[in-house]
């Protein structure tokens, strides 16, 4: 490739010998057409522009005819000039006239060089300058992005985060943006590497290289698997891509509740009742050992049957018996207690409202009490009824 | 008395009530017949109210038995009380009803049919000469009027024995009168009257038999004449006022006499088993003396009543004076 | 000696005489209508707090009666304290003015027993002053619909029966009390002043009284007074003594009844608070668990006042 690209800048240089003494010494004179590198590769199927300049040493002003030669079949050549095409030019003494050589190469354009001649002629004065366009299929990159760990594993509650290293190499200052592609319900935000300010964009100079981080929060109910996520950073007209990817584990969730979701319960004060819970594992993988425990009001008992859940598989749901015993000495009306479940890796917790009612017993005592007045009546009539 | 037992409708045997140690009624025994009107004489206090109550199941007897109607009072005083009317000692009524509405509770209370009830009422407040304020509220009734109302209750109940207590008390003599009137009315009818007072010229007048209590005692008890004769030795008392000697002997000597007694130097009472009034006026002549006033007692209760407690009186002293 | 025919007999009678006697006699005339007055005086100044303060309240209706508006008292309050007036009214006379009138002895010589005399004064006591109470609670309820414009719900009906059925037997424990007296003394007006003596000392004097006999018995411990705090036995013995009185027993009754959110009358533990939901109306049927002691008080007291009357009467002679 090299020797490829050294050839046409030999024979450039040799065609403009006299223009380069000319540049050297200030008293040179006449008119040169130059361009800063007159040897390019391009990719087919793009566009580039190479800048040109037709500088005029000593002359008096004149008209000259702008053409381009050797342009092979298909190619599109167009002189520029101030954004729009030119076919003359015209520089002032000792001044220049900035013009652009744009070049459209056609996708299926053969990968031979090519050597194409841009012409200035005027009355008596001419200048003329050989490009020679080598082809290639890739460019070196302009703009790259990596990361350094792009495989992270965790729970479908972890946060994954992602460091994200951004290089400008395009020989520009550049503003990057920055897009993930993840799959969908997955929550993607960009943040400064030490920082917590969201970016959506950041300027990079050229040569240099900054670092962003990338968090993927999954969504909470998501089963585990491996889910990639592409990066895509974009600066005019660069791009660079990478791709990331999470791998989850899954992760037990527990749920407690009463049967049909009921989160009441009655109780009489010093009785036992029973109470059914049900248990639900709604996470993606099993709970294993799950025990069971209640926070209850000052005096009650509470137990469990059976106290603990060796294994819960997702999905499913199991039914608990609390026992539960209020104190006796414990006021009608609506108590809480609270039912926690804990697993290793989650724990859930479910308030139950219990209402509870005081034991009948002392209602029929009373009643008791107005029978042993009744019967005193009675007991009355009989021995002293009838007068 | 010669009557069958069908006719005994009040028979008391040793009937006592005791309140604590002391008898108010101590083992009195009578019968009274069916159509006889009774009397129950005493002071106050003798025993007479209580046993009328004793009579009516009001109040628990504490020894003995009576009988009204056949029908024990201890055992069965509903019966008692359905056939026998009551009207207590100075009766009230309920002042802020009317006649009518009183007479209407009493029958509601006797277990009467509405209608009966209007009937029997109307007819009775008749009888009694109040059917014109029969819609007069009790309280401006006067105190003869409220024993006539009485009465009426009585009447409405249709009673076969009338408990009268003390019905006369208070009364002016006219309304007195106008009351036994209907006593009578009621005896007429073949009602058995039972009589409680200490008015014994009322008693005596329309009473076939009395009983004379006395600390819970039945002292005396049988019809007037048979008293006297009892009591006072014999039926007719017979004064005489004189003046001539020997009169006494010559008054003891008339046949009949039983005995004389001289009240003053002119003046004898004889008893006699018949009326000597002529053979009285006989001797006074026969011995040259001058009749001023001869007079004839017919059995008094009332001296009965006098008589007796004087002697008892004179018995207690004298038994006071043998101990 | 067991003696034949029922002891009712003539009950019916003397009960329906009895309350038509109660409905037309000049004294219930004047006794409800200070009653009606007061209690529409409560109820107004209630009705006109509740338009002013209430925004939303299930049981509205219950709120008309238990509401205070200062000066007056709530409308249960003046019931607590103007029923006894009431039912000593009907009955300080029932038997010494059967005796007074002489009428005792003439009633009793027609077919009934005493007994039917005293159960049926008793009863036609009782549902006068049923009537009465029914009527306020009708007021109640119709002012509350005219004034504030609710219906009453189902549970509100419920529990003011409730408060209804508990205030007969309040008015019974007093009736009891007064025709107990109007046994014992023969004279009207000694019934009425002992029994006036009573209600003033149950009313006034005794929830003044409680607490320092409560004192005594339960010294208070001076670790709770520097906390501002009443000695649990204190309180305990306070409120054991303030329920010998049937003032109290009904109006610990009136609140257990008409405010669903009292859990308890007694006195509360702290720990018995701990995880407790606070406000929460409870069942109807617990409110009537919690008031159920007062009630079976108010009934029994009633039933043991009138059978010791009872047994008082049938032992008396008849005669004066």
């Amino acid at each position: 490739m090299r020797a490829l690209f050294l050839a046409p800048i030999a024979i450039a240089i040799c065609l403009s010998a006299p223009a380069a003494q000319a540049a050297d010494s200030h008293d040179i004179k006449g008119l040169y057409l130059m361009t800063d590198y007159p040897a390019v590769t391009v990719r087919p199927g793009t566009t580039s522009t190479i800048p040109l300049r037709l500088q005029n040493y000593g002359l008096a002003p004149e008209r000259y005819q702008l053409s381009v030669t050797g342009v092979p079949s298909g190619w599109t050549a167009t002189l520029l000039g101030g954004g729009q095409p030119v076919a003359a030019a015209m520089p002032g003494p000792d001044a220049n006239v900035s013009l652009q050589l744009r070049l459209d190469v056609p996708k299926n354009a053969s990968m031979t060089a090519q050597t194409l001649t841009v012409k200035a002629e005027g009355q008596g004065n001419e200048a003329s300058l050989p490009v020679a366009v080598a082809l290639a299929k890739e460019l070196p990159a302009k703009l790259t992005v990596e990361s350094k760990l792009p495989s992270l594993r965790g729970s479908p509650k972890s946060n994954f985060e992602y460091t994200l290293t951004i290089k400008n190499d395009s020989g520009r200052n550049l503003v990057a943006s920055f897009a993930a592609d993840a799959p969908p319900n997955f929550e993607t935000s960009f943040t400064e590497a030490y920082g917590t300010q969201e970016l959506s964009s950041i300027p990079i100079n050229a040569g240099q290289s900054k670092d962003i981080k990338l968090k993927v929060r999954p969504p909470g109910t998501v089963d585990g698997g491996h889910f990639p996520v592409t990066v895509t950073v974009k600066a005019e007209d660069a791009t660079a891509k990478t791709d990331l990817a999470l791998d989850i584990a899954g992760q037990p969730q527990l749920q407690v509740a009463g049967r049909d979701g009921l989160l009441s319960a009655r109780a009489v004060a010093a009785k036992q009742t029973s109470i059914p819970i049900v248990v639900t594992n709604s996470g993606s993988a099993p709970a294993d050992n799950i025990k069971l425990s209640a926070s209850a009001p000052t005096g009650w008992k509470v137990t469990f049957q059976p106290s603990t859940i060796d294994r819960l598989v997702p999905g499913k749901d199991t039914e608990v018996q609390a026992l539960l015993t209020p104190s006796d000495k414990s006021l009608a009306g609506d108590y809480m207690t609270t039912v926690t479940a804990t697993s290793r890796g989650d724990t859930a917790s479910g308030q139950f409202r219990v209402t509870v009612s005081t034991s009948t017993v002392w209602g029929i005592a009373g009643a008791g009490v107005i029978g042993v007045a009744l019967l005193l009546m009675l007991g009355a009539v009989a021995r002293f009824g009838r007068r | 008395m010669s009557e069958t037992a069908n006719d005994i409708v009040i028979a008391a045997r040793d009937l006592t009530k005791r309140y604590g140690d002391v008898s108010v009624v101590d083992r009195i025994t009578f019968d009274i017949a069916k159509g006889e009107t009774f009397g129950l004489l005493g002071p106050n206090g003798a025993g007479k109210t209580t046993t009328i109550l004793m009579m009516l199941g009001l109040t628990e007897i504490s020894g003995g038995s009576i009988h009204v109607l056949g029908d024990d009072p201890a055992r069965a005083p509903l019966q008692v009380k359905r056939r026998v009317g009551y009207l207590p000692d100075s009766v009230g009524f309920y002042d802020h009803l009317t006649a009518v509405e009183n007479l209407a509770y009493t029958s509601k209370l006797m277990g009467l049919r509405p209608a009966e009830r209007a009937r029997r009422i109307t007819a009775a407040l008749a009888r009694v000469r109040l059917l014109d304020v029969a819609d007069k509220r009790v309280a401006t009734f006067s105190r003869g009027m409220r024993q006539r109302l009485g009465l009426a209750e009585i009447i409405v109940k249709q009673a076969e024995i009338a408990i009268l207590d003390e019905p006369t008390s208070g009364l002016d003599p006219q309304s007195t009168i106008e009351f036994l009137g209907l006593v009578g009315e009621l005896r007429a009818e073949g009602v058995t009257v039972l009589l409680s007072s200490h008015m014994l010229d009322q008693v005596q007048r329309v009473c076939n038999r009395v009983a004379l209590f006395q600390s819970g005692r039945i002292v005396l008890m049988g019809a007037v004449a048979d008293l006297a004769r009892q009591v006072l030795g014999a039926g007719f008392v017979v004064e005489v006022e004189a003046d001539g000697s020997g009169l006494d002997r010559r008054l003891a000597a008339i046949p009949g006499v039983t005995g004389v007694e001289t009240l003053a130097a002119d003046r004898f009472r004889m008893t006699a088993d018949r009326d000597v009034r002529p053979d009285a006026a006989r001797a006074v002549v026969a011995a040259n003396g001058s009749l001023r006033r001869l007079s004839v007692d017919e059995p008094s209760l009332e001296a009965i009543y006098a008589r007796y407690f004087q002697s008892q009186a004179g018995e207690t002293q004298g038994a006071r004076h043998a101990a | 000696m067991r003696r034949e025919g029922s002891p009712f007999q003539g009950v019916g009678a003397v009960a329906v005489k009895e309350l038509a006697d109660n409905l037309s006699s000049a004294r219930m005339f004047v006794l409800e209508w200070l009653i009606v007055l007061t209690a529409l005086a409560a109820l107004y100044s209630a009705i006109d707090s509740l338009r002013r303060t209430t925004a939303q309240d299930p049981f509205l209706l219950l709120r008309l009666f238990t509401v205070n508006h200062a000066p007056l008292p709530s409308f249960v309050a003046i019931l607590g304290f103007l029923i006894p007036l009431m039912a000593i009214g009907l009955g300080f006379d029932a038997i010494n003015g059967e005796h007074n009138r002489r009428t005792l002895s003439r009633i009793l010589a027609q077919p009934i027993y005493r007994d039917a005399l005293l159960i049926g004064k008793f009863l036609a006591g009782l549902v006068t002053l049923a009537m009465s109470l029914a009527a306020l609670w009708l007021m109640v309820i119709g002012l509350g619909l005219i004034f504030l414009g609710v219906p009453p719900g189902g549970e509100e009906v419920a529990r003011s029966l409730a408060f209804l059925v508990i205030a007969v037997f309040y008015a019974g424990v007093w009736l009891a009390l007064a025709m107990l007296l109007s046994i014992v003394f023969r004279s009207s007006a000694t019934a009425a002043l002992v029994a006036l003596g009573i209600w003033l000392f149950l009313t006034v004097l005794w929830p003044m009284l409680a607490p320092a006999i409560a004192q005594v018995i339960a010294p208070p411990d001076p670790r709770y007074a520097l906390l501002g705090l009443q000695t649990p036995d204190t309180g305990i013995w306070t409120q054991m003594l303030s329920r010998i009185s049937p003032n109290h027993l009904f109006s610990e009754a009136m609140v257990g009844v008409l405010s669903p959110t009292t859990r308890t009358l007694g006195p509360v533990f702290l720990e018995q608070l701990r995880g407790a939901v606070m406000g929460a109306p409870l069942p109807l049927s617990q409110s009537l668990i919690i008031v159920w002691p007062q009630t079976v008080g108010l009934i029994a007291g009633t039933i043991v006042l009138f059978v010791i009357g009872y047994i008082a009467f049938q032992r008396q002679e008849v005669r004066a």
